[in-house]
């Protein structure tokens, strides 16, 4: 049931109305919409999501009543090799034939928010949930079910705990954020899709600039394509007064990589900083810089992996972290080219190498194969095959603009809407402003949206 | 040793690790309050402290850590 859907719209509005409607049975609610939800796919995916949240309910409760320290080290270490286990099994198709392989959807999200409540709980940073009904709630909750956000459950466990009453504002903006997502999914990402795909598909036959624009426009359909995903998830859970965790904050105006991971995929990149990176740091940092730098490469190969087992995963997290590594290693090489260039001018040719060598790294992330992305990188140049009209991938001038002027007003909308201000200032205009700015939207969404596809880049990790 | 001192040590400490021109902590600065002072330096400066003071911190002491007065609390507790 993809959120583009008339399946997801219906089971959502009955949903939110039954959920103000009966106060009393909120939970219960969220709980069957849930089950809907992930069991709409296939049943099969609701009987494993469920095991794995009654293995974490089950491990995260005998490790905080564990009679010593050792006892519940060793039952967390068990319990993270069986959830790493499961997760690693139905995630790559080495134990279940081929032929009857169905990839359980967000299996990954949901099973990396099950290692971070029990490691929580291990550190003593969390009590283990009591209620085994809110902790289903908390593992399967289905507008962030499918690709995130990874959820704490120090943050999401307190939310649910109270009874929500109906908020207008909380719903409405809710609202505006599904309706921005559903602006950067069919709007931008979805009208820039299908060529990219083609070139991809055809790269051997395709032009140097044709390679060149397909790798420089990637990482706007997938921020397009993601971001607009994470804002639905966000905006749905908002109306149901439930607060998701951030997962994008303006990526294309980081001035390093390392920034760029701070603001991209945040709740992934905060959950590999916590429970990987800094694990590895503690132990390697008597080693001093070399030290950091290995945890730094195999925190980002790790990353790079929780994508899918291929040496084209591998790479995009190494070559992550061998920028960051450089990055770290050169700070105050970097203070002293700001000084000398000025901060305006250092920002802005960082900010576009930062993009760049992003675009370029993506190619091992969106390529089938390894050899697939050498043979693109290797093959960008400025050449045509006979015009230079190929420098628009194949995408009619419709799409073009299209995707260049909403791409735009979305930086400045983004550069304007920090803490969401600029919705809670459109939201204080006179009715008619407001309705107007709305009207708008909505129109160039049906206007110019594709409706095409309803289906996310995340939903196969 | 009091916090006061540590602190005035930790200072230069930071200014040395993070390579730059003046630091100024207190008691409640935490990683957002110190330019440079991110998961990518913490350590370092961890590593740093526990030679100046010839002291050992575990993993879930560090973890445990979250603002420049745990860190003093620690290393007094650590030094005693």
């Amino acid at each position: 049931m993809s959120f583009i859907s008339i399946c997801f719209t219906i089971l959502f509005i009955c949903s939110i109305v039954l959920f103000y409607a009966l106060p009393k049975s909120q939970k219960l609610i969220l709980l069957v919409s849930s089950f809907i939800f992930i069991g709409y796919y296939h049943i099969a995916f609701l009987a494993i999501a469920v095991g794995i949240a009654m293995i974490t309910y089950f491990a995260g409760r005998m490790i905080a009543t564990a009679d010593n320290d050792k006892k519940a080290g060793w039952l967390l270490l068990s319990s993270i090799l069986l959830l790493v286990f499961i997760w690693l099994a139905l995630r790559h198709p080495w134990i279940v034939p081929k032929s009857i392989y169905l990839f359980p959807l967000g299996i990954s999200f949901y099973s990396f928010q099950a290692l971070s409540y029990l490691i929580d709980i291990y550190w003593g940073d969390e009590k283990p949930e009591r209620n085994v009904w809110d902790f289903l709630i908390y593992m399967l909750f289905f507008m962030k079910f499918l690709s995130g956000p990874i959820e704490r459950s120090g943050d999401f466990l307190p939310q649910i705990k109270g009874e929500k009453t109906f908020d207008y504002d909380i719903v409405s903006f809710g609202l505006k954020l599904i309706v921005i997502g559903l602006f950067k999914k069919v709007v931008i990402a979805d009208n820039m899709a299908p060529y990219i795909d083609n070139m991809y598909a055809g790269m051997h036959t395709a032009s140097g600039v044709q390679l060149l624009m397909t790798c420089l426009l990637y990482p706007i359909q997938l921020y397009t394509d993601f971001s607009g995903y994470t804002d639905i998830a966000i905006g749905g859970a908002a109306m149901f007064g439930l607060k998701l965790a951030p997962n994008f904050d303006r990526p294309f105006i980081s001035k390093s990589t390392s920034e760029l991971w701070r603001r991209w995929h945040m709740s992934l990149s905060f959950w590999v900083r916590d429970y990987v990176y800094i694990p590895l740091t503690s132990v390697t940092r008597r080693m001093g810089l070399t030290g950091i730098s290995f945890s730094l490469i195999i925190t980002f190969t790790a990353l790079g992996l929780w994508h899918g087992a291929g040496w084209n995963f591998v790479v995009y997290g190494l070559i992550q972290g061998v920028i960051i590594t450089y990055e770290m290693l050169t700070t105050g090489l970097h203070k002293r080219m700001a000084n000398a260039m000025g901060q305006s001018f250092y920002n802005s040719v960082f900010i576009i190498r930062t993009y760049l060598l992003y675009a370029v790294s993506l190619v091992f992330f969106r390529a089938e194969s390894l050899s697939d992305a050498t043979y693109l990188i290797s093959h960008i140049s400025l050449q045509v095959n006979s015009k230079w009209n190929e420098i628009n991938i194949g995408m009619p001038d419709r799409n073009t603009l299209v995707c260049s002027i909403t791409f735009v007003l979305l930086m400045v909308f983004e550069h304007y809407n920090q803490d969401n201000n600029l919705i809670k200032v459109i939201s204080k205009k006179p009715t008619a402003v407001r309705w107007i700015v709305y009207y708008i939207i909505v129109l160039i969404l049906f206007i110019y949206g594709a409706f095409n596809t309803d289906t996310f880049v995340y939903l196969q990790f | 040793m009091d916090k006061l001192e540590i602190i005035k040590e930790l200072n230069v400490l930071f200014q040395d690790v993070l390579k730059k021109g003046e630091v100024k902590l207190a008691i409640e600065s935490t990683t957002d309050d110190v330019e440079g002072w991110d998961s990518l330096t913490n350590m370092l400066i961890i590593n740093t402290i526990e030679k100046k003071y010839s002291i050992k911190f575990g993993f879930r002491e560090i973890i445990k850590l979250k603002n420049v007065g745990d860190l003093c609390n620690a290393i007094i507790k650590k030094a005693a």
